[in-house]
């Protein structure tokens, strides 16, 4: 993998970036840390941040016609833009110490001429002398500044002594030769110098060089001659900014030969355009000069205070996993790169567990201005893990669903047309889950169905387990299988009654036609849905995103029924089960899904399953959109994992039976036969493990006609193991009649151990 | 307590377990830790506390690595 392989997801993210004020200003200043600094009163740090921002603090205070100030975001709260200029003044006024660094560099042997002394060749003269470039400056008036931009000389300013006394600060820690009344009249006088840089104003001598000017590199047709300022078009404040850049560029030609951006941080000045949203922020009047001195200490730390300090860290400060792990997308991004490039063991992947702990629910995308989607790369980090595979692939975060999956595409799946027919024009494909929670979810739907439309059923697992841990292969192995049934069956359009199975549809197999259960129940006029409650909020998932038919169907359906309905205030946010998260981060798992919970303290109208079983493990008050429509809602407790995949295979037997006349005989084993005693509380314990009752029985089966078990004699109790790929199973158990077994306790671990045994 | 090793003995060889060093591994790490084995036929046995304990944390420090 490529490092852009990762950082193309988050290349337009600019958190940490300038804002949108330091774009529009020449200097690029850092107007946030600036203000920051000033608003604390951190007068000599603030200073200082200026000074080597702009060279001519004074000058630019006074003369700067602040184009900051135009995209400066507090204007989008309706307030004024903060006071720049009054606050950079403030700021030179209260900086105790304003003495320029300096520089421990060995002098440079390289010569620099710079032909005008106004501000723009100033500028260019103090950076380079600054590095200890011998720099002579040539000026044909008798002194500094150059002119103003009504044509008079700078010297007419009523604030010039100021300015002169800053430039003689600002030159007073280095070494440059000034030579006034002296004038240029040909470059061929300055032969020995190794790099010119021209400066001579607006209407100054060019030497005929300024057709071949280069606004970029500030080059001319003349290979050591280097132009800019007035003289060029720009403004005085461009031209000192440009002066800067020059001494950069000039550098890098002694440097290496050839003129190069390549000491010059280079500015988008588009990103002067780029906002934030501000939701939440409060708006706060421009603080009033109280005197002609400008403004006091105090003053000017509250106007400062008034920076928003825009930054944007939206999807960090909004998605909870973001949150837990602290780091900034772009590293996110680099560290998918370079997880990649770990190769044995001993090295360390920086990221697997935040790569498992993403619900890849898209919120992050939806909050960031730039569309970046963090989601979609942990869940390319997620598939190229799995294609290294290796030892070090953490296989116990997905395994779990990967089984559940297996199962729903070998014994669960079932495709048929309606009784008497080979296709169909539609088929109802529930996914996997909402029959393994409620068959009549799936039962009632699809008699629903079948009474209105030429409709069928395709039963099987959409693929999002194994979306979600990035197995390729599997995934294609069952679009493969979908594409099959679907092409056998006459090509129907596809009726979903989960968001997430449509969303694994649009991504892998768009050309199939899809449509809404909800949104066509919606239109049905002769239902009438129950009002289980009086008020309720529809909790739309997070894979409904976007997809307007479903949520309006949905909500078309409860208004039916009478319920008043209210809105979250985020809506489609994941309620934790997406991305399978749970196994790799059980307490984010748990903090999420409370959060969720707690979103509103009204009853959840759901119509994701998986929503659904989150919020009732919780005690949340919910209700699925079908326990509306087909009056379900009756105490149902949520199923067990034994009980779900009964439940689906209950649902295909019935289907099976009615549309093929076929008897489903499911799988058997051994061990189905035995009965287990299991308190509440450790049921409840073992579906927090994801351990199914299914696998202790066929544990204890194993142990008891095998012999291999332990047995503790004071407590009368028995203990064994079951080794799987990639999970052990433990059971303590009792024997209380034929057959029949008190569960004492149940757990797993997923580290292996060397087991050599002796029959 | 009654999850711990020493309580317990092999049912199939009626034997009383012993500790044993023991190999274990996870995503690519060996150790070698002590635990109950039974001596003749060496079926490993892991208490619950083992389990949800010290393995656990070691499991998630290795995933982390
Ligand atoms: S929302 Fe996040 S990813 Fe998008 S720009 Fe802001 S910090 Fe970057
Ligand atoms: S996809 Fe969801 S969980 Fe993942 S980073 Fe984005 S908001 Fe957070
Ligand atoms: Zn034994």
């Amino acid at each position: 993998m490529k490092l852009e392989d990762a950082t193309r997801y988050t290349a337009k993210c600019f958190n940490g970036e300038p804002a949108s004020c330091s774009y529009a200003c020449p200097f690029h200043l850092d107007i946030r840390s600036f203000l920051e600094k000033v608003s604390k009163g951190r007068w000599v740090p603030a200073y200082k941040v200026l000074r080597n921002a702009v060279n001519f603090p004074v000058l630019v205070s006074v003369l700067c016609d602040e184009p900051c100030r135009k995209h400066c975001q507090r204007t989008l709260l309706g307030d004024e833009a903060l006071a720049m200029r009054d606050l950079e003044a403030a700021c030179i006024k209260y900086a105790k110490n304003t003495k320029p660094e300096l520089f421990a560099i060995p002098p440079k042997s390289e010569r620099v001429a710079v032909i005008g002394a106004g501000v723009a060749g100033l500028a260019c003269a103090l950076n380079l002398a600054q590095k200890k470039y011998s720099v002579t400056v040539f000026e044909k008036e008798s002194g500094w500044g150059g002119y103003l931009p009504n044509g008079e000389n700078l010297s007419s300013h009523p604030r010039f002594a100021d300015f002169d006394r800053d430039f003689a600060l600002q030159f007073s820690a280095v070494d440059v030769e000034f030579r006034y009344g002296v004038e240029i009249k040909a470059l061929e006088e300055l032969a020995e110098f190794d790099a010119i840089y021209v400066a001579t104003g607006k209407n100054g001598n060019s030497f005929g060089l300024l057709d071949s000017w280069d606004a970029e590199l500030l080059t001319t047709s003349e290979n050591k001659v280097f132009m800019g300022g007035t003289l060029c078009g720009v403004s005085k404040m461009e031209g000192i900014a440009q002066g800067i850049r020059a001494s950069k560029i000039i550098e890098a030609f002694l440097q290496t030969g050839k003129a190069s951006l390549m000491n010059v941080f280079v500015y988008d000045k588009k990103n002067c355009e780029r906002y934030l949203k501000h939701d939440g922020a409060v708006s706060v009047p421009r603080v009033i000069v109280s005197s002609p001195e400008g403004y006091t200490e105090e003053e000017a730390k509250k106007e400062a205070a008034r920076c928003l300090l825009c930054d944007c860290d939206y999807c960090i400060a909004s998605c909870e996993m973001l949150q837990k792990f602290r780091k900034k997308p772009q590293k996110i991004a680099v560290e998918v790169a370079t997880d990649m490039q770990v190769v044995g063991t001993l090295a360390s992947r920086a990221l697997t567990r935040q790569t498992y702990s993403c619900n890849i629910c898209g919120h992050c995308k939806s909050v960031c201005p730039e569309d970046v989607d963090i989601g979609a790369l942990l869940q390319f980090s997620r598939t190229a893990r799995k294609n290294a595979g290796g030892e070090s692939y953490p296989a116990a975060f997905h395994d779990f669903w990967l089984r559940e999956m297996d199962f729903a595409v070998t014994e669960g799946f079932l495709a048929a047309a309606p009784q008497g027919k080979k296709t169909c024009e539609y088929a109802f494909f529930p996914g996997c889950q909402l029959g393994a929670f409620n068959p009549d979810y799936v039962l009632k739907s699809y008699e629903f169905l079948r009474s209105k439309y030429d409709c069928g059923i395709l039963l099987n697992c959409c693929g999002a387990p194994a979306y979600w841990a990035g197995d390729e292969s599997l995934l294609n192995e069952n679009r493969e299988k979908i594409w099959q049934a679907w092409n056998e069956m006459g090509q129907p359009t596809l009726v979903f009654a989960c968001a997430t199975c449509e969303s694994i549809f649009n991504m892998f197999l768009p050309e199939i036609k899809r449509v809404s259960l909800y949104a066509l129940l919606a239109e049905e006029e002769g239902l009438s849905p129950i009002r289980t409650y009086d008020e309720a909020v529809v909790f739309d998932p997070c894979n409904a995103r976007n997809n307007h038919g479903l949520e309006t169907g949905v909500r078309k359906l409860a208004t039916k029924a009478g319920i008043t309905l209210h809105e979250l205030k985020e809506p489609n946010r994941c309620c934790g089960y997406g991305g399978h998260i749970r196994l790799a981060n059980p307490s984010l798992y748990e903090e999420i899904t409370q959060h969720r919970a707690e979103a509103s303290d009204k009853p959840y109208i759901v119509y994701c399953v998986n929503c659904q079983d989150v919020f009732a493990r919780r005690d949340k008050e919910c209700s699925h959109i079908l326990d509306l429509v087909f009056d379900l809602k009756k105490g149902l407790k949520v199923p067990t994992l034994e009980q779900k995949r009964a439940n689906s295979l209950e649902v295909k037997k019935i289907l099976m039976k009615k549309e093929c006349g076929i008897d489903f005989e499911p799988e058997t084993h051994e061990w189905d036969g035995l009965e287990l005693l299991i308190s509440d509380e450790i049921q409840k314990d073992m579906e927090n493990k994801l351990i199914s009752a299914a696998d202790l029985k066929e544990a204890i089966w194993q142990a008891e006609s095998s012999g291999y078990k332990f047995y503790n004699e004071s407590e009368d109790l028995f203990m064994c193991s079951m080794i799987k790929p990639v999970i052990t199973y433990w059971v303590q158990y009792r024997k209380t009649a034929p057959q029949t077994y008190e569960i004492v306790s149940a757990y797993c671990h997923r580290i292996h151990f060397k087991e050599e045994v002796k029959p | 307590m009654s999850t711990e090793g020493k309580n317990w003995k092999c049912a199939k060889c009626d034997k009383q377990l012993v500790l044993k060093n023991t190999n274990f591994f996870y995503l690519g790490h060996k150790f070698t830790y002590d635990v109950y084995n039974c001596p003749q036929c060496g079926k490993v046995l892991i208490p619950r506390e083992l389990a949800e304990g010290r393995m656990a944390e070691l499991e998630e420090a290795l995933e982390d690595k």
